[in-house]
């Protein structure tokens, strides 16, 4: 082979090979810790993180703040181990996690907030309705039933990203040991 | 064939070697391109921005929360230290945080660890002069890892009615160049 050809042939080949990694080693966010199907990363959003780290969360979690002030953890799978399908119908059930305020949002496969008729895309602290016993129940995914807490999920793949805003002392020391819901897949069509 | 062999051996070994610093190239770019690419997106440094209730056509930035109201001040200390003024927001959550340009969270401060009605926050590059205090109740001083980055400000929609007074209290926030006095080492 001529030398020319071949160094261009070997530039090229580990260029497309150093791409390909990269961009295998970038999808989704960075997870290391888990407490149920919620899983996270102890070094979001701090100056220790590791390259890939950093890197994860600033394609799919920019400006997440450092885990004692806010601890991210992102359900991609059901209960069972299944990929989450906006067809499908879920249920969250569980009680307020130990933090000053929570959130849960439904996230398309492009990272961004899913369209829908309604406006609807997460519930809260503030918006959940509890049961008389301080519980929830919340239907995710597939069209609005009769309870009173629903997150559409539009008709692909999504993610549930649950915040918890200053979490108690005991979770942010170990956010494995969190109380979060739980997430069953109820159905699909 | 012996020569053979150790000639695709180290054309392999340099094709390995390039990927690798290809790699390692692009992971450590990343965050920084990013920021880059958002801070330019934010729109003009050294000036607030308030964003209106996240929805499904905000896509300015992965993963907003829908509960949060934000307003930015990508910052550029070229040209001199900045400084941010804000009302305190004292319902479920409100915080001022910043970050630098490689995406880190290098300070962050809620209202529960504020303590006056407004918190004003100086950023500051080292090596560069500092500016004339004012008389800020409660002031931060922080030292900017690097001359371009975000300081943002988050407060959460607890509902639908009170969304115009938090508007209000995030348009109330200031950001801006500062004239500089004192030499700092």
């Amino acid at each position: 082979m001529n030398p020319v050809v071949r160094i261009v042939v070997v530039a090229v080949t580990g260029i497309v090979l150093g791409l390909f990694a990269t961009w295998i080693t970038m999808r989704g966010l960075p997870g290391a810790v888990s407490s149920g199907v919620w899983v996270t990363n102890l070094t979001t959003g701090s100056p220790a993180s590791d390259p890939y780290t950093r890197a994860r969360v600033a394609l799919h979690g920019l400006f997440a703040l450092n885990r004692n002030e806010t601890i991210y953890y992102t359900a991609t799978k059901d209960d069972g181990g299944e990929r989450l399908d906006g067809k499908c119908r879920y249920e969250l059930r569980g009680r307020d996690p130990n933090a000053r305020w929570w959130s849960i949002t439904a996230y398309g496969g492009d990272d961004f907030l899913i369209a829908n008729p309604q406006n609807i895309y997460s519930v809260s602290a503030t918006s959940v309705v509890r049961g008389k016993d301080g519980s929830f129940s919340v239907a995710v995914g597939g069209a609005r039933g009769p309870g009173a807490n629903w997150i559409p999920a539009g008709d692909g793949a999504f993610s549930l990203t649950l915040r918890l805003y200053n979490p108690g002392p005991e979770v942010a020391l170990d956010p494995s040991q969190a109380a979060l819901p739980s997430l069953k897949r109820i159905g699909c069509p | 064939m012996n020569e053979k062999r150790q000639e695709w051996l180290f054309w392999g070994a340099v094709t390995i070697l390039i990927a690798a610093i290809v790699h390692l190239g692009t992971v450590w770019l990343l965050p920084r391109v990013v920021m880059m690419r958002a801070l330019d997106r934010l729109g003009t440094p050294n000036t607030m921005h308030v964003g209106h209730r996240p929805d499904a056509t905000s896509r300015t930035i992965v993963r907003p929360s829908p509960d949060i109201l934000y307003a930015t001040c990508p910052y550029d200390l070229s040209k001199g230290p900045l400084r941010l003024t804000a009302p305190v927001v004292r319902a479920n959550y409100w915080s001022v945080s910043a970050f630098d340009g490689a995406t880190n969270n290098f300070f962050v401060k809620n209202d529960q660890q504020t303590t006056g009605n407004s918190l004003e926050v100086l950023v500051i590059r080292r090596g560069q002069t500092w500016p004339a205090l004012d008389n800020a109740v409660e002031r931060v001083i922080l030292f900017s890892p690097s001359e371009r980055g975000l300081l943002l400000i988050r407060a959460v929609i607890d509902s639908d009615k009170h969304l115009p007074a938090l508007e209000a209290a995030l348009n109330g926030a200031r950001c801006g160049t500062v004239a500089s006095a004192k030499k700092l080492r």
